[in-house]
């Protein structure tokens, strides 16, 4: 089979840049096992939120200060700030409607009720100003009893920190009271499924309508809106502006944006072969030939440009062992530290060395092996050297941006 | 709970570990008004920090006959007084083709002679009892060990110390010993929440504290000379073995493995090591390489099984009065009269021995006790079984429908009747691995002294399946927040809690234990900001 492209992994990046490539006529295949980190979104993309611990709120303003390793360093901040509005355009396009800019951060409510810097925000989700006023007093947050992934105690206690004056109420309706008899189905995409059919949505509608008295929005934890148009039919029914606050995993938000990224990369015609995995490279020369996966076995994926976008450690795009990192597929050069030791630091919440190791690469994303780069071998997102994105909170800005830049690589713009 | 009721007693033992707790039990049953202080948490030293084993005493036969007959009576005691908390794994000292295979015959005999059953089994056999076994072996015995949950076993006993009347403080840290002519009067306590301080008199102060016995006696002018040796220890994320494997030959460094409940564990090292440092152990580089090495000599499964974690303890060895140079150190029972050794009266320290036991400890200086009390009460803990451990009845069984409430049945033995769960609500599961229900939360913060995320792992299990606490330790967080009506308070614990686990993560962060603490990471920091929801890290507080 050949291809034109051959994305390794189907997670923000490799979805960005495939998008970017079937957009521009070429043919693309994605092989993804299917798991991406946006498993973990809370319903924003972030492009630069802290740099040294402390709070952005200019991101392209704050890029010079970043190490010279990052991956927005190679890309400046100019070409930043041109990506990112590409980058937003793509989403919309795809069906995902967001709210923000890359000239200033508004923040997101985390599951634990920390304000948190964030650059495009899904409609319906919360969005407030940063370091301006709450544009509400007092607010009504819903809660799901029994639905214990959304910690509503912290969620709370944190907006009261804000000042904000907040009323809980418990709801419930005959649907979400049926799923409850089964505690272990009480996970925010399972309920986002039962909410979604029409009698559903109006019920949780009407409960929510009684609680809401005296207060200027709803606040509902994220489970409505998975693939559907749920979550705009219940703020159509309910009587005040209503937002949704991320949950704990799995999320609604990034299985939203994993499957319109995907149909929308379909609908321009790119393939996505899901449930496979790439085990190694042919190469020919310096350059990758094809590559071949557990499914297809001895049928390999030939094409002109192969992109690696298998994430970090948690998504298999990197591994260690007893004695070093190393990068799974072509075992290609990556930057870490030599000495196990080195990789981890004692105290949990200091930033650990090991969140910025990944593949290295060239100024223009080519990656490297032997200490020689691979022409036709780019790697994007979490799989890239250079960045943390725990601390950083800049793991979807690196992959989206990434992801679209080496597509303009691969096309010579 | 962890209130001062009383400031007169007639004794107060110092220590919440298995022996502290099996003192404070015995004292209450022979109906002696007692106060059990702890500094941390239950099981917070060497009773949370070791294998988890019910030795049959086989291990010691060859070298210590004395403690391996101690070992299998108080093992026989073990599986009658406190059945919920022992699995009956029988255990096998295997023989590899690097052993000498005549010491086996060495090894039989003085089992035999200790009182221990010992059976010799062919290759084969053991092989079939045992695949996980390394299947080199050349020879193998099968013996009486079994797999015992020692933070059950501690709160069982603190359970019914407490339904016999006995009153228990835990974060209470003794700062100094009342003294008054040369004989201990009582304690002073800082309460380590509120930074209260107070008095509390007893006519017999015991020093249970363990490694910590040393700088308790030197408060009495007493010296003690201990030799703390450390043990590291590893998790591994499955329960590769059935049956407990340990090597049959002298002991050494990491030639015990031990199933219990879904996961394994191996160990120890030994090494000694300074007193100070024994707040603050850390597992080594080179231990980690050590029990890996070695543990997969008695299973090679274990190369390829995740570690979860690694962790240390520390051994309250002592060196005999007459030897303080530490040449002779005892693995024995040492039960000390201050009052005839150093003329201290009023003050008993009784320290060395094992977890196994625990029991023989607490009865022997609970004798003492009562002598200098004149209190005449024979000790029943051999006979009494704990709470708990009582065979459940028909309609418990009946009752048990769910996982969660099968599980805690598990943990909690009979007493987990007193788990209301009436509303659906309750019973939302908490830690889908481990079947812990909201209702179980609560009942341990309750009835159980559970004032953090710890000391609910410990209770509860939560957080200690193969998840390894990624999502219930948020929701337990929660709950504790509420139930306490602290939700800040509660963040901050959620961060002690995930700096506590990263402890034992690190020392073995590689492969896919990596991946996870990652993955964790990625939740806890990324996903929700806990980093910039606390002020400050709280540790075991």
């Amino acid at each position: 089979m050949r291809y034109d492209t051959v994305i390794m992994g189907g997670g923000l990046s490799g979805l960005m840049c495939g998008i970017a490539l079937c957009k521009a006529g070429q043919r693309v295949a994605i092989v993804t096992s299917g798991q991406s980190s946006l498993h973990f979104n809370g319903g924003s993309l972030e492009l630069l939120g802290y740099v040294d611990g402390q709070p952005v709120t200019h991101p392209l303003e704050s890029i010079n200060q970043l190490p010279a390793g990052h991956p927005y360093q190679k890309l400046g901040a100019e070409r930043i700030a041109a990506l990112a509005h590409e980058a937003a355009l793509v989403l919309a396009d795809a069906g995902l409607h967001t709210t923000g800019n890359a000239n200033e951060n508004h923040c997101r409510i985390s599951p634990m009720g920390v304000m948190l810097p964030a650059w495009l925000t899904l409609e319906g989700y919360v969005a407030l100003p940063m370091g301006k006023d709450c544009p509400w007093r007092r607010v009504l947050m819903v809660n799901v009893e029994g639905y214990l992934d959304f910690p509503v105690d912290f969620v709370v206690s944190g907006l009261r920190k804000q000042g904000l004056d907040v009323v809980v109420a418990d709801v419930v309706t005959d649907e979400l009271e049926q799923r409850r008899h089964t505690p272990s189905e009480m996970r925010a995409t399972q309920l986002a499924k039962v909410l979604s059919t029409r009698v559903a949505t109006e019920h949780l509608a009407d409960a929510i309508n009684v609680a809401a008295v005296d207060v200027d929005a709803i606040l509902l934890p994220a489970i409505i809106g998975l693939t559907d148009d749920s979550l705009e039919r219940l703020r159509q029914l309910v009587k005040l502006p209503l937002h949704l606050v991320a949950t704990l995993p799995p999320s609604v938000a990034g299985t939203r944006m994993q499957a319109q990224l995907r149909h929308y990369f379909q609908m321009l015609g790119g393939t996505y072969l899901l449930g496979d995995t790439v085990t190694c490279a042919s190469f020919n020369g310096d350059a990758v030939a094809s590559v071949e996966t557990e499914k297809l076995g001895d049928m390999p994926l030939r094409a002109t440009h192969f992109v690696l976008a298998t994430g970090s450690f948690m998504s298999k795009g990197l591994a260690a062992n007893f004695e070093r990192v190393y990068e799974p597929v072509m075992n290609l050069d990556v930057d870490a530290d030599g000495s196990r030791s080195e990789w981890t630091r004692y105290d949990v919440l200091e930033p650990q060395p090991y969140m910025t190791y990944g593949v290295a690469t060239t100024a223009d994303f080519h990656v490297v092996k032997g200490g020689k780069p691979v022409p036709n071998v780019f790697a994007i997102g979490s799989v890239l050297s250079g960045h943390d994105a725990v601390k950083n909170h800049d793991g979807t800005g690196v992959s989206a941006l990434t992801g679209l830049a080496v597509a303009h690589n691969i096309l010579g713009k | 709970m962890n209130k001062i009721y009383s400031t007169h007693y007639d004794v107060i033992v110092i220590g919440g570990g298995a022996t502290g707790a099996g003192t404070a039990r015995d004292c209450a049953l022979r109906g002696l008004k007692v106060l059990l202080v702890e500094r941390n948490d239950f099981t917070n030293g060497a009773t949370g920090r070791n294998h988890g084993l019910l030795h049959s005493g086989a291990r010691y036969a060859v070298t210590d006959g004395e403690s391996a007959t101690e070992c299998i009576k108080e093992n026989m005691i073990l599986r009658r007084i406190a059945r919920h908390c022992v699995e009956e794994t029988d255990g096998l000292f295997i023989t590899l083709p690097e052993d000498d295979l005549a010491y086996q015959s060495t090894f039989v005999e003085a089992c035999r002679k200790a009182g221990i059953r010992a059976d010799v089994l062919d290759p084969a056999e053991a092989r079939r009892l045992e695949p996980a076994v390394n299947p080199t072996l050349i020879g193998a015995v099968r013996v009486p060990d079994a797999s015992i949950d020692p933070f059950r076993l501690t709160m069982a006993n603190v359970y019914d110390a407490r339904l016999h009347g006995a009153h228990c403080l835990t974060y209470h840290e003794v700062e100094g010993l009342i003294i008054n002519q040369n004989r201990v009067e009582g304690v002073k306590l800082l309460n380590k929440f509120t930074g209260e301080r107070a008095e509390v008199r007893g006519h017999i102060t015991i020093n249970a504290a363990g490694i910590w016995g040393q700088r308790i006696a030197s408060m009495a002018g007493a010296k003690i000379n201990m030799f703390p040796a450390k043990g590291a220890l590893l998790i591994f994320g499955h329960r590769v073995n059935n049956m407990v494997i340990n090597r049959c030959r002298k002991p050494a460094n990491a030639d015990i493995l031990v199933p219990d409940d879904a996961v394994c564990v191996i160990g120890t090292t030994s090494d000694r090591v300074p007193v100070e440092t024994v707040d603050d152990m850390r597992v080594t580089d080179e231990e980690v390489q050590v029990l890996l090495t070695e543990g997969e000599k008695l299973a090679p499964a274990l190369a390829t099984t995740r570690i979860l974690r690694a962790y240390a303890g520390v051994r309250p060895l002592v060196a005999s009065d007459d030897d303080p140079s530490g040449r002779s150190i005892s693995r024995g029972i040492v039960c000390l009269d201050h009052e005839s050794r150093d003329g201290i009266g009023g003050f008993i320290t009784i320290t060395g021995g094992k977890m196994m036991t625990y029991r023989l400890m607490a009865e022997e200086v609970t004798n003492m006790a009562c002598r200098k009390l004149g209190r005449d009460v024979a000790c029943t803990t051999a006979e009494t079984p704990l709470p708990g451990s009582e065979p459940q009845q028909e309609k418990s069984i009946e009752k048990t429908i769910s996982f969660a409430s099968r599980a805690a049945q598990g943990r909690h033995g009979a007493l987990a009747d007193e788990i209301k769960a009436d509303r659906p609500s309750d019973r939302a599961l908490v830690c889908e691995c481990e079947g812990v229900s909201v209702a179980e939360v609560r009942y341990a913060v309750e009835k159980l002294h559970v004032h953090n995320l710890v000391n609910l792992r410990r209770r509860t299990r939560v957080g200690m399946g193969t998840c390894q606490g990624k999502l219930c330790a948020c929701r337990a967080a929660s709950l504790l927040g509420r139930f306490e009506g602290d939700p800040e308070r509660a963040k901050q614990q959620l961060a002690g809690f995930l700096d506590e686990r990263w402890k034992g993560v690190k020392p073995v962060a590689w492969g896919s234990t990596l991946r996870e603490a990652q993955l964790t990471a990625t939740i806890y920091q990324g996903l929700c900001g806990i980093d910039h929801a606390v002020t400050r890290k709280e540790g075991e507080q």
